[in-house]
């Protein structure tokens, strides 16, 4: 049995098949299926899609059959397509993603710079460290009001609350990735002759980044959430301005259409960051997928 | 080897550390020799200092006192003449076992294609030929020790210097690779200080096996083996083996029955004043 490298942060995610590898249910046939099965993950996928899009249209005409409350996939997709038409959706679309990648591009790079600072300096790190631990635990959404009365209506608010929900596992990863380096491995660097420099480049950079990635994959749904609940709050363009417009209206049809490019947001960006998580740590998952 | 010069020799090598007010003596004036070419294990009580006194002499921690020298010059960091074998393989996870060999002259800087060379060398000599590309979870913990030694070795140094080595291999893969650290060091020629806790470990690789006091360690007795080379397994039945594993043992024995009863007794008088 092959060992795996301890303490990975990776390893909590849900989305190792390690399970059905090391525990094969059933003998024989059975177990051959089963894992012939699940080696094929596609064809469950598609078959739970194709459920799910059953029960939808189901539920649509047979269960709710009001427009203002539920909506067939038909006409969600003919939504979209009007949306996209007058040029809205992808309005809405656009000023969302600012916002995204103005507030998850500023928690990356706060959240690993102060990170190295963190691990490099005690001094920092207890100067820092209570107001970390404190706003960590804070619902950041709750200050949502107070951030759109600070910075206004328009991007910079949103940028400021996805910001704020998404810096803090990026943030802790590092310092955790750059901290729980194995004294071993410090040792045989040093013993080999190595500067203190040599240890971060060789040693302590390539030991945390599958920590910081794994920090990152845990922000990048944080981030999204920002996002949409910051635009409810207060917001002039946006998904979650769509969202909450279409509500109001009662245009059921239009607020699936944002509810819906936001899941497919969500799964791309995880998935994303999973296989960069696979990529720069190829050696902790080689393991799970014998 | 007897006749050997002097590879590697300390003087009165002394160690305290701090700990809040108090100071914790672990090594007191250890003064050794250790001639080319020598086997020389460090044998001692659990805490005794023996791993401390390695890490001095590699140069990881610095003595509060006393010298090292090798090749007869006195040395304030050894480098590379010295190479550490860890308990823990201490191999990078996110190397491939060549890059993981590579590592030493990789951090020297030393020549890519010659080192390729002699690390491919090396990992060959401890048997471990078509593993290159294979990464240290894929291998087992006595593969993993292989590596560790290959590493060593490419960085060029004439001593090494080991701290348990086989300590977590399961006793099967520990007796094979105590063999192959025989054949390997015959072949090529270096000078090892092994510090392990086991006692027929020590008899059976060593020249000569340094027994330490209990805290603070100090050079107890230095037992001269003389049994045959090349040794197999065979040796371990020796009348002569037994006689020295049982004197080790004694030595050691004395040494933690007296701390142990300085222990009760200190036990005791806290009692007391309580």
């Amino acid at each position: 049995m092959r060992r795996s490298y301890e303490a990975a942060p990776a390893n909590q995610s849900a989305s190792s098949p390690a399970g059905l590898v090391k525990h094969p249910a059933g003998s024989g046939m059975v177990r051959r299926v089963v894992i012939g099965l699940s080696q094929n993950g596609w064809t469950q996928t598609t078959v739970s899609f194709l459920a799910a899009v059953l029960l939808w249209e189901f539920t649509a005409h047979y269960l709710i059959d009001k427009p203002i409350l539920f909506s067939p996939l038909g006409s969600i997709v003919k939504r979209a397509i009007e949306l996209w038409q007058d040029g809205e959706l992808q309005y809405h679309m656009w000023v969302s993603f600012v916002e995204f990648a103005g507030g998850f591009g500023l928690a990356i790079v706060v959240g690993i710079g102060l990170g190295v600072a963190f691990a490099a300096s005690r001094f920092v790190r207890n100067f820092f460290e209570p107001w970390v631990s404190m706003l960590y635990a804070t619902p950041i959404i709750a200050l949502g009001p107070l951030f759109i009365l600070w910075l206004g209506i328009g991007v910079s608010s949103k940028i400021a609350i996805v910001f704020l929900t998404a810096v803090f596992p990026i943030l802790i990863n590092t310092v955790v990735g750059l901290t729980i380096t194995e004294r071993t491995l410090v040792d045989v660097a040093r013993s080999l002759g190595a500067t203190n420099m040599q240890i971060y480049t060789k040693i302590r950079i390539p030991g945390a980044t599958p920590y910081v990635v794994a920090g990152l994959r845990l922000s990048v749904a944080r981030a999204l959430v920002g996002v949409v609940v910051a635009e409810l709050f207060g917001a002039r363009a946006g998904l979650g301005f769509l969202i909450f417009t279409s509500a109001q209206n009662f245009d059921t049809p239009a607020l699936f259409v944002g509810v819906i490019i936001f899941a497919i947001a969500g799964v791309a960006s995880v998935s994303l960051l999973k296989w960069l998580e696979r990529y720069f740590a190829a050696y902790r998952f080689q393991e799970t997928g014998e | 080897m007897t006749h050997a010069p002097i590879k590697l020799s300390t003087r009165n090598l002394c160690k305290e550390f701090r700990k809040g007010a108090a100071t914790i003596e672990a090594v007191r004036a250890v003064s050794i020799d250790v001639r080319d070419g020598e086997f020389i294990s460090v044998v001692g009580a659990s805490g005794c200092g023996k791993t401390t006194f390695l890490r001095l002499v590699d140069g990881l921690i610095s003595p509060t006192s006393g010298t090292i020298s090798i090749d007869g010059k006195p040395v304030k960091k050894p480098g590379e003449k010295l190479a550490f074998v860890f308990q823990q393989d201490g191999l990078l996870p996110w190397r491939t076992v060549l890059d993981n060999t590579l590592f030493g002259p990789e951090i020297r800087g030393g020549k890519k294609a010659e080192s390729l060379a002699t690390a491919r060398g090396f990992l060959k000599l401890v048997g471990l030929t078509g593993f290159d590309t294979h990464y240290p979870h894929e291998l087992s913990g006595g593969m993993r020790q292989r590596v560790n030694l290959a590493r060593a070795l490419t960085a060029g140094a004439d001593v090494l210097l080991m701290d348990e080595p086989f300590a977590a291999l399961d006793a099967q893969t520990r007796t094979i690779m105590q063999g192959e650290l025989m054949r390997i060091c015959r072949e090529t020629r270096k000078t090892v200080l092994l510090v392990t806790h086991q006692i027929d470990e020590a008899v059976y690789l060593s020249d000569r096996v340094l027994v330490f006091t209990t805290r603070p360690g100090r050079l107890k007795e230095e037992i001269l083996i003389n049994l045959p080379r090349p040794r197999d397994l065979a040796v371990k039945f020796s009348a002569e083996f037994g006689r020295h594993c049982d004197h080790i043992w004694r030595l050691i024995e004395e040494e933690v029955r007296a701390s142990m009863g300085l222990e009760l007794q200190s036990a005791a008088g806290t009692h007391q004043m309580n």
